[in-house]
């Protein structure tokens, strides 16, 4: 999509959401709802940088996402360090993980940095919840049961009175997609695409895949651990279920919803998938399978998600404007 | 200006380059020939450090093994692939411009990006996305991007295949053009006999990786071991 297009597109995107507490403001459920779109349009938006415009099969996302919660949440208890900083060391401090995870990876291609990704989310519960873990401050398999909520120049944002928090949420998610937008505009994201074609001849034109790919898992991770941070001091509390496939696959479906490497399309997924998420509810133990077989038809019929839909509309709405 | 000696490549029991040792002088057209296996392409990715190897290549005095694909794409040597590289997720002036952006000593210039799209004919395809072009312009796009890093050196890899009479006489003035006009050293390697003594000025021929003959193009490929290496002996 030209980048222009993205601007827009992105700018309607947050406009309506901007306006949404108008509508559902006094119902708790609803807006609790939309602090989880927000903050999953995060995580999935940056996930989708390093898979969808940087062709790098990073299945650490949830991982780090955790990384970051916990870590905001240590360093806030046990360093007294005010949330609203913790959750930008916290993911500081995420960006050197991922780092160090991407080092490894630099050797690999495709589905072995998918293995090797997706071993960091492996061993991450046994370490959270072991001896390294509870001496870390962790809480072991009982988790954290208590966060300090947000507090920002004395005002304290509590999960009880959900918009502040909504719309402190809002500007992250907004700074988070403007930072992707721009990296996309950039020649980070010139960068990015050309060593996902065909990264031998981007290498021998001067595109240093090293620089570039280590950039990639140090920007993603770093938004993903102070996202997760901002979960944690919303939700108050935090274990290990998060790590379960839960919300991997719940992820993986915003992506294919709104369309992998179609930016703005993960924020757009975000809210679809949690929202019919919710709406399912009442199904029970059948939502999994209702969920698995809406996305089955969805890959089918928009390969390329909403956002590839709407890309396509487009285009040939101007080319019959042409002829 | 390129100077290999004794560059020697192995992938386990395979020896693909054997002690290969040649010089390119500066400005010059050197062509390298030889049957499919004879070890060409694996020459230039030992040269664009894709590979390491065992023995040195220097360019321009400065030994340049150990030194990454990017390192050397800024140093002066650039290259296109056998089988167009292309990327399909730009468009045919952003894909010029990589070269340009990353490749060049003196960073992005819109005024030379606007000057290899003329140079390659590509001009008008500009804002089309490279997926969907021909083959034809598939290859300008390679060479434009790789002229685009301001190359010494321009190292092509079979520009001519799957071409046909027509479009190979248009590759073949085109890096005529870009030896004469742009003053940059062309390697080329490639299967047409005719185009090889028609464009370079000295000619290597390689089998299973080890020099057959180097020189005059002419006399090389009037070399009985050429015609034995191409043809078979007879027997």
């Amino acid at each position: 999509m030209e980048h222009k297009r993205i601007t827009v597109f992105l700018a309607i995107i947050w406009g309506v959401v901007a306006i949404l507490p108008l509508f559902f403001g006094s119902t708790n459920f609803i807006m609790h709802i939309l602090i989880m779109c927000l903050i999953w349009s995060v995580v999935a938006s940056c996930w989708d940088l390093i898979m969808g415009f940087a062709g790098i099969f990073s299945f650490g996302q949830v991982a780090f996402f955790v990384i970051g919660s916990y870590s905001s949440a240590i360093i806030s208890a046990r360093l007294g360090v005010p949330p609203v900083f913790s959750v930008f060391i916290a993911g500081i401090f995420t960006a050197g993980l991922g780092v160090l995870v991407g080092l490894p990876c630099l050797k690999l291609k495709g589905a072995y940095i998918a293995l090797v990704t997706f071993a960091v989310h492996m061993i991450l519960e046994p370490v959270l919840k072991g001896d390294i873990g509870r001496a870390l401050g962790t809480g072991g398999a009982r988790g954290i049961l208590t966060i300090a909520p947000m507090n920002i120049f004395g005002y304290t944002f509590t999960s009880s009175d959900p918009i502040p928090y909504f719309y402190l949420l809002f500007l992250v998610a907004v700074v988070c997609s403007v930072i992707i937008l721009m990296v996309i505009k950039s020649h980070w994201g010139t960068a990015f695409l050309a060593l996902k074609d065909a990264e031998e001849f981007a290498s021998c034109l001067g595109v240093s895949a090293f620089k570039y790919k280590l950039m990639v898992f140090a920007l993603t991770s770093f938004l993903t651990g102070m996202i997760g941070g901002f979960y944690a001091h919303y939700v108050g509390m935090l274990s290990t279920r998060m790590l379960g496939i839960d919300l991997f696959v719940t992820l993986m479906i915003i992506l294919v919803i709104g369309g992998v490497g179609k930016f703005p399309g993960a924020v757009i997924g975000a809210f679809i998938t949690i929202a019919v998420n919710e709406m399912l509810s009442p199904l029970g133990s059948y939502r999994p399978i209702i969920l698995g077989g809406l996305v089955v038809v969805l890959v089918l019929a928009l390969p390329d998600g909403i956002t590839g839909l709407f890309e396509k509309m487009f285009s040939e709405k101007k080319q019959g404007l042409s002829h | 200006m390129l100077k290999l000696t004794n560059v020697t490549k192995k992938f386990g029991e395979l020896t693909a380059v054997n002690s290969l040792s040649f010089t390119v002088s500066k400005g010059q057209v050197f062509g390298i020939a030889g049957p499919n296996g004879a070890g060409k392409s694996t020459l230039y990715n030992l040269i664009s450090g894709l590979y390491p190897f065992e023995g040195a290549i220097s360019f321009n005095g400065k030994e340049i093994a150990g030194l990454s694909p990017h390192q050397i794409a800024k140093l002066g040597i650039s290259r296109t692939f056998q089988i167009p590289q292309i990327f399909p997720s730009l468009s045919v002036e952003k894909s010029i411009g990589v070269g340009n952006h990353f490749g060049s000593r003196e960073g992005f210039e819109q005024d030379y990006v606007d000057k290899v799209l003329e140079f390659v004919n590509l001009h008008d395809k500009r804002h089309a996305m490279v997926g969907q072009l021909n083959l034809l312009d598939k290859k300008m796009i390679m060479i434009g991007a790789a002229l685009a890093t301001k190359p010494e050196v321009l190292m092509l890899d079979e520009p001519m295949a799957g071409s046909n009479a027509k479009e190979i006489i248009q590759l073949m003035e085109l890096i005529q053009r870009i030896n004469r006009d742009l003053g940059v050293t062309i390697i080329i390697i490639e299967h047409f006999m005719k185009v090889l003594t028609e464009l370079t000025e000295k000619l290597l021929i390689i089998e299973t990786g080890t020099e057959i003959c180097c020189g005059d193009p002419v006399e090389v490929t009037g070399d009985p071991r050429v015609i034995e290496c191409y043809l078979g002996d007879g027997t």
